[in-house]
């Protein structure tokens, strides 16, 4: 059955279907020119990026529906945290193409990308840890990228389809806010890739949480498991008196209660300390610099309970496999 | 060439919000030249659009690069400041069509938008009155998501600037979401004709998002849209237990990029928990903590930009 969006027009003949674009019910739908010309049956390109994640253990997706959150300051950290285990390989992709961010967290800016016989090479940030960004491709960092949707997506289809990770462990995308061509592409491309789940980051105030529950909303409505929620920039304390204060008031019960409403579980607080955003405007590992800050051990139980979550998902997966063997 | 070389090419001369969208050269292959190509030609929505917004003396986007920055929050202080202590008649229109945060901010959600004979009515906040639309007013519940791709988004902001009965205003406010895509292109296009006066860009000290914000410059360049001037947001923390300053982003960017970029600084705001509490609560800041640092910081901005805009 095509799939009819949400506020289309009566009688829309649905996105995927035949008639899509060239119906009288399409007459004045905004959409309706990219209906029409839009190619119909599946995108041989899904098999491709099907074909190169099946070589990835384990696919997370760090979303949040508003921005300045810390989705990329928490993906980068945990990347530094799974890849303290040396044993471990983890690659970061990028789909922020607007406003790319990673290359400068990870310290990594002014970086070639580099082609191969297999695809495009990621950029080492270390030996088991590997970035993939729109930032590297720039001529200039302070070039705007102004694009439309559809070349955004066209980039974002390149990027799954093209980087060669090899067999990785972990690979954690990186998102822009909202729920808009970015999150659909990456739903749509990696459909049939078996990804883990979502990891929703939220700070703590009303304002964001709105954002954050149509996010959590949207991951339903594209059958995206929820890893969890994370709730960033809980309170931040002072150095000077050391009192603890909140910058972004719970004023509805914050991430936690948010989670609880929405069904979906809670993996963990983190404070708001200065050296964060210092050690991200420097490249540097936070958890390395600041091993004994409260925010450390708080990305360190977080991280666990994500690691958790995968190794069971792989041990259902392949239970459920040796059942079917069996059968 | 290699891939790789082309791709860059591709990068700087993509000719999107020209003439040649979709036409030139360079829109061989790529993913978006048919939706550009049907991009232009005379739109006869244009008209009543330039007919809408003439009648507004001052159009100011709000921008930035970077996410989470305080673009709506400096957007609804900036408006709550002109008419108050401007005495103007103020707008908001909320561009951001999958995160509107406008609508909390002012105090009018669970208002329904209704249709009149001169187009819908935009809702008026009890903060200074100001006349506010956005896509979070036209939601059944603050779950619902608004999954839309590119030209969707574009078709509701055009319905934001000619379906809405703004009527005779000192400023339309046009708070955007972050990033140099749809939105901001569509915007800008919108309104051309009747010339905005400009954009403010907000940022936060860290250098991560002041290198999103010389992206933004180099937008509204591109874009031919002036730069009003910078706000710094989240400048510091004022801890209501000691009153220290403490810094939370620390950095110092946003000078020496205004001076690099000959941009005017046009105020600094930094964080108070009481201003923040208020704009959670639907609580008026300028009327409940006139004496806050960052309620005195966006009060000058606002008599820097009034300032601005009249001798422009």
């Amino acid at each position: 059955m095509a799939d009819i969006p949400q506020n289309a027009p009566d009688h829309c003949p649905g996105t995927g279907s035949d008639q899509a674009g060239k119906s009288t019910a399409c007459q004045g739908c905004p959409n309706q020119n990219v209906c029409a010309t839009k190619p119909k049956g599946p995108d041989p390109d899904v098999g491709d990026i099907t074909e190169k994640m099946s070589k990835i253990k384990h696919k997370l997706i760090i979303l949040s529906g508003k921005g300045g959150v810390g989705k990329s300051t928490f993906t980068a950290h945990l990347a530094h945290g799974l890849s303290s285990d040396n044993d471990k390989q983890i690659g970061v992709l990028d789909v922020d193409i607007c406003g790319p961010s990673l290359p400068k967290i990870f310290g990594v800016e002014g970086e070639q990308v580099h082609q191969s016989g297999s695809g495009w090479s990621p950029v080492y940030v270390d030996d088991n840890l590997s970035l993939m960004s729109v930032g590297f491709l720039l001529s200039k960092a302070d070039e705007a990228v102004i694009w439309r949707g559809p070349k955004k997506n066209g980039m974002i289809k390149q990027f799954l389809r093209d980087v060669d990770w090899g067999e990785i462990d972990y690979l954690l995308i990186d998102t822009p806010p909202g729920t808009s061509d970015e999150h659909l592409s990456i739903a749509q491309y990696l459909k049939e890739s078996d990804v883990d789940g979502a990891i929703v980051i939220t700070t703590p105030q009303e304002v964001a949480l709105l954002d954050v529950r149509k996010e959590i909303t949207f991951c339903r409505k594209v059958d995206l498991p929820i890893i969890g929620v994370v709730e960033n920039m809980s309170s931040f304390v002072c150095p000077k008196c050391k009192v603890s204060t909140q910058i972004f008031p719970a004023s509805t019960g914050g991430g936690q209660k948010m989670a609880e409403d929405m069904n979906v579980p809670f993996l963990g607080s983190l404070p708001l300390d200065p050296r964060i955003g210092k050690c991200c405007d420097e490249g540097k590992s936070f958890l390395t610099e600041v091993p004994d800050s409260p925010a450390t051990q708080a990305y360190k139980q977080i991280m666990s309970k994500i690691v958790e979550y995968c190794t069971k998902r792989n041990e259902n997966r392949e239970s459920d496999s040796g059942e079917m063997k069996t059968n | 060439m290699d891939s790789l070389e082309i791709l860059d090419e591709k990068l700087t001369e993509c000719p999107a919000n020209s003439e040649d969208a979709g036409r030139s050269s360079v829109c061989e292959g790529c993913p978006g030249q048919t939706l550009c190509r049907m991009q232009g030609g005379a739109d006869p929505d244009q008209e009543i659009i330039d007919v809408r917004m003439g009648a507004i003396k001052h159009k100011v986007l709000i921008l930035s690069g970077k996410g989470g920055v305080g673009k709506s929050t400096v957007a609804y202080l900036l408006s709550l400041a002109l008419a108050r202590c401007q005495s103007s008649k103020v707008g908001v229109v909320d561009l951001d069509i999958c995160g509107p945060s406008i609508p909390k901010l002012f105090n009018v959600e669970n208002q329904p938008i209704v249709q009149s004979p001169y187009g819908w009515k935009p809702l008026v906040s009890p903060n200074e009155d100001v006349k506010v639309m956005s896509v979070g007013s036209m939601l059944d519940s603050d779950t619902t998501s608004v999954i839309f791709r590119g030209p969707r988004k574009t078709g509701l902001i055009k319905r934001f600037l000619k379906d809405t009965f703004w009527g005779k205003l000192d400023f339309l406010i046009c708070d955007t979401p972050p990033g140099t895509s749809d939105e901001h292109m569509a915007i800008v296009k919108l309104l051309k004709n009747v010339k905005p006066d400009g954009a403010i860009l907000v940022t936060t000290p860290q250098e991560v998002a002041v290198a999103t914000i010389k992206k933004e410059i180099s937008f509204c360049r591109k874009m031919g849209v002036a730069v009003l001037g910078l706000v710094e947001n989240m400048s510091g923390l004022v801890c209501p237990c000691c009153k220290e300053t403490s810094e939370v982003f620390p950095g110092r960017g946003v000078v020496s990029l205004a001076e690099s970029h000959n941009i005017p600084i046009l105020g600094s705001l930094p964080m108070d928990p009481k201003v923040t509490e208020c704009c959670e609560n639907d609580r008026n800041p300028l009327e409940n903590y006139p004496e806050s640092p960052t309620v005195q910081g966006i009060m000058e901005i606002s008599s820097r930009l009034i300032g601005l805009v009249n001798n422009g």
